[in-house]
């Protein structure tokens, strides 16, 4: 059996840290031009996340289901990594893509066939 | 006469009295391994029904006996049946259930009543899978890879196959998720990892598979439907979307998927090998670390399916870079079966046959595989009857192979009678025959240019699809006759003991044959190798009863 | 199981005994289970995210003006109600942990009101949506008619409400789950000493929370610099 009162204190601690983080969230557009801020809002959502992960979770001192998490999570960053970074970024033939320049087609051409690229 | 987990069963919900029920609502793992299989191989024999009414339509080119239209839905048939109802589930369903709990020394696996409740979300999807053929639309003909946006723009009814690959997906992870917890948690006291059975090792390189891939393809395919119903665009380039995103996220999970079928089916490789060599197996920990390497590695290499796909080039070379990697640590297995066997005292049973068969067949699909893990060579033979025999040796006779031996192997232990030897090796070599004459000739007729998923062709094409054609009957003949082999030894088969096979892993070590309810009488402890032999005979003794070494 | 399970004892050669962990009573085994269920979580919305920010760098400008319009008044109470519903969660966890079954009651009955208020808001926020014409299915988008957004408006919204969507079902899995637990602790299946259900469920919840975590800055602060409508 635990302590409920001793342990509570934790809880609303982090729901401190948590608003204030909250908070610099709104406070970021401030700083930032329009679309640069997603970089610095991700950055504040992964100390959030740290902080439920450790303490709302309790994932502090498990070490097995650790590294289990960070296994997952380093998949997660390589399919970026490969489709974001090695492929797209490259790609050869951007200038021709269909899919980026919005053709402003009318009528019933809903299904055109064109060339797919990225 | 003491009892067997035939006589008695743990339920789900209640004591129900009748034995139908007491078998639908049944936890125990061995029954839903034994139900998983009775309808896998039901749908297994609908899809090989497909697969020959497409080999009669290819006997002659022009149309002979279905059009154009129901030969994309025959082949959509068979791919998702033989893929997601079948092989997905697969070895890990059956022998996973029925096998890896005994194995490690367990009464069950982790989380029983999830696993009954895995099953039926198993057979609820597929359900819905079987129910898109009766509606109007008809059943899918995209392939079962879904490719946007042809999956998108079809009038077939793609929606229900979807939902259905998804459900099934959620049931994969579940039983990856149990088996996971299993295998940390329910060891025998002092089995380490380094003392599992290599089998056990398959399954949870696989578990691993199953839990962090399919999430990919359920998303997926959640994003699919979402595009079908409301247009959502992310798919389809007339809103801007990208049908090579949809590529890459399938094949992020279809490829890890094959490793997913292979390894537990490289799991019964080794345990057959030392097993009817009556040798140590060689090389254990490199066996083991290679199941763990080749799921890690399977995740980097989907890519080898986009060349032809649009890609930039760069991500093909490093495409083309891992999937050769992947072929080491596979090779490494191989290396370590053939040592195992060599001055080895091997016992040619069936078990043994059908795992040496393998080895040829698999070689032949695994060193293919690397033929178009090439991109070159792939630009010309994507999407040829090439890749179609590659990946047939590879599936069926590498996975369906190794998992037709397991059933040999384990026969007994399931059923405590033997088959009659004898006939089940006619049943192998008439299997073996048929199937290298199926698939050798498409083989050829893929690298001189017979397209994929057509059901006319070019008169010059025509000799190798009969020799196929022929193959096929033979191969299917085998196949019926194994059945019925099965059939008798159940029925009729002699009852044999324990340990038919002088076998040394635990699920060889049970009271009873077949074995009771909750398995071993008491839990072992396990200070031994799972694989020790002296001169032959296996050096771990127990007592049945107490489960303590008496050697 | 109604009776108290007793773990076997296992005898190596040299007479000493070892306790088998069974599948009974495995609190860890519940717990690891749990977590690997959740990875399977992290996988999926990973792939989603993965398909957005690949469009995002396609259509960097498009994306801007499309997160502008979203309500980020109704968005950040959303945030805070979430936030303050993790707090009444593991508050409940910790009152049932020690002991007070009424106290983690009433505060699960909490969680569940902040819950509805989140659904609640939500429906506020697709219904004006819908009736500024975007909304799934509606012309805006869909291409090739007068009404048509550009391409990466088209499928930022896509994946806007394909994502909230999917988080807003997993609350109402989660309200479901809770319902449950609460007859699970009504019946006395789930007490202060078996609480392996009431811990998972917490998780869930906090997951359920992590997800939002990334999902609100990513759709509704990315446009927050230009102005924009703010959904109004
Ligand atoms: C009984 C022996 C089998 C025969 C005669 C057979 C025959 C065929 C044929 C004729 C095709 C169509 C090729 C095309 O037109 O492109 C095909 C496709 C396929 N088969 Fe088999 N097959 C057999 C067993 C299997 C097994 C055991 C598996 C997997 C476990 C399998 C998986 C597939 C898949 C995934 C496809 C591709 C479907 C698609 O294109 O979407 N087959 N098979
Ligand atoms: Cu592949």
């Amino acid at each position: 059996m635990i302590d409920y009162k001793s342990e509570r204190v934790m809880y609303y601690k982090v729901l401190v840290g948590l608003l204030l983080l909250t908070a610099v969230t709104f406070g970021l557009p401030y700083i930032f031009e329009a679309g640069a801020d997603l970089p610095a809002q991700m950055f504040i959502a992964v100390i959030k996340a740290w902080l439920i992960l450790m303490f709302y979770m309790h994932l502090k001192g498990e070490k097995l289901i650790s590294v289990m998490g960070i296994f997952s999570l380093m998949i997660v960053l390589v399919f970026f990594i490969i489709v974001l970074v090695v492929d797209v970024a490259n790609f050869q033939f951007k200038d021709e893509s269909h899919i980026t320049a919005p053709q402003h087609t009318t009528g019933v051409t809903k299904h055109v066939t064109v060339p797919v690229k990225h | 006469m003491s009892k067997s987990y035939f006589d008695e069963t743990h339920c789900a919900i209640g004591h129900p009295k009748s034995t139908f029920m007491q078998w639908m609502l049944t936890v125990d793992h061995k029954r839903i391994g034994l139900m998983y299989a009775a309808v896998m191989f039901t749908f297994f024999f609908i899809a090989v029904s497909t697969a020959l009414l497409m080999r009669f339509e290819l006997f002659a080119p022009g149309q002979q006996f279905i059009d154009g239209d129901t030969f994309n839905q025959a082949f959509t048939l068979h791919g998702v049946i033989m893929i997601f109802l079948f092989i997905v589930p697969g070895i890990p369903a059956v022998f996973g259930n029925i096998v890896m709990p005994l194995m490690i020394g367990a009464k069950d696996v982790s989380f029983p009543r999830l696993n009954w409740f895995t099953f039926w979300l198993y057979i609820f999807g597929s359900a819905i899978a079987i129910a898109s053929l009766f509606t109007d639309a008809g059943f899918a003909d995209t392939g079962w890879t879904f490719y946007a946006p042809y999956s998108l723009n079809t009038g077939t009814n793609v929606i229900f196959t979807l939902v259905a690959a998804f459900v099934l997906g959620m049931a994969s992870i579940l039983t990856g998720l149990n088996f996971l917890v299993t295998i940390h948690r329910l060891r025998a006291p002092g089995m380490t990892f380094f003392k599992m059975p290599l089998f056990v090792w398959g399954i949870y390189a696989t578990a691993w598979i199953q839990l962090l891939a399919t999430p990919v393809v359920g998303i997926t395919l959640i994003l699919a439907i979402m595009e079908k119903y409301f247009g959502i665009g992310i798919f389809d380039p007339s809103k801007g979307g990208d049908p090579v995103l949809f590529e890459h996220l399938f094949w992020i999970y279809s490829h890890p998927a094959v490793y997913l079928m292979i390894l537990p089916a490289f799991g019964i490789m080794s345990e057959i090998i030392p097993v009817f060599s009556r040798r140590e197996i060689f090389g254990y920990r490199t066996i083991a670390l290679s199941s763990a390497s080749i799921a890690g590695i399977g995740y980097l290499v989907w890519g080898h399916h986009l060349y032809t796909s649009g890609m930039a080039d760069i991500a093909k070379t490093v495409f083309s870079l891992l999937t050769f990697f992947v072929a080491i640590p596979t090779g490494i297995k191989f290396y370590d079966w053939i040592a195992t066997m060599y001055k080895g005292k091997i016992v040619l049973s069936t078990p043994m046959l059908w795992a040496m068969g393998t080895i040829i067949t698999f070689a032949i699909g695994g060193l293919t595989g690397v033929t178009i893990a090439m991109i070159g060579v792939d630009i010309h033979l994507q999407d040829t009857y090439y890749t179609v025999a590659h990946f047939h040796y590879a599936m069926l006779g590498g996975v369906v192979f190794l998992f037709f031996a397991g059933m040999h192997y384990w026969f007994p232990l399931v059923t405590g009678k033997m088959y009659d030897e004898p006939k089940a090796k006619i049943a192998f070599y008439m299997q073996f025959v048929g199937f290298n004459l199926l698939w050798f000739p498409m083989f050829i007729a893929g690298f001189l240019g017979m397209p994929r998923r057509y059901f006319d062709y070019l008169p010059e094409f025509q000799i190798y699809h009969q020799f196929s054609f022929f193959g096929a009957l033979l191969f299917v003949a085998g196949l019926v006759f194994m059945f019925w082999v099965f059939y008798k030894g159940w029925t009729k088969g002699e009852k044999v003991g324990p340990n038919p096979w002088h076998a040394t892993t635990l699920e060889w070590h049970m009271p009873t044959s077949p074995p009771p309810l909750e398995n071993h009488s008491k839990v072992p402890y396990v200070d031994f190798d799972p694989y020790e032999y002296h001169h032959g005979e296996p050096v771990v003794k127990f007592d049945y009863e107490t489960m303590r070494r008496i050697d | 199981m109604a009776h108290e399970y007793i773990p076997e004892i296992s005898t190596d050669r040299d007479g000493t005994e070892h306790v088998v962990q069974g599948w009974q009573d495995d609190f860890y085994g519940g717990k690891l289970g749990f977590w690997l269920f959740m990875f399977t979580e992290v996988l999926m919305f990973g792939a989603m995210f993965l398909v957005l920010t690949y469009y995002k760098m396609l259509h960097p400008a498009d994306f801007v003006a499309a997160s502008a319009s979203l309500n980020r008044f109704l968005g950040g109470t959303n945030t805070v109600i979430l936030l303050v519903s993790a707090l009444t969660m593991g508050l409940s966890l910790l009152k049932m942990r020690a002991g007070d079954v009424k106290g983690a009651k009433l505060m699960i009955w909490a969680t569940i009101i902040l819950a509805l208020m989140f659904l609640s808001i939500k429906a506020v926020e697709w219904t004006a949506e819908y009736n500024h014409g975007v909304f799934l299915g509606l012309d805006a988008l869909q291409s090739g008619n007068p009404h048509s957004k550009p391409f990466g408006e088209i499928l930022f919204f896509g994946m806007y409400f394909t994502m909230t969507g999917i988080h807003g079902f997993h609350i109402i899995i989660g309200i479901g789950l809770m319902v449950w637990l609460l007859k699970r602790i009504n019946a006395g299946k789930v007490s202060p000493e078996h609480h392996i259900l009431h811990w998972n469920i917490a998780l869930y919840w906090d997951i359920v929370h992590l997800i939002w975590v990334f999902v609100f800055p990513y759709f509704y602060m990315i446009g927050a610099a230009s102005g924009g409508t703010g959904g109004h």
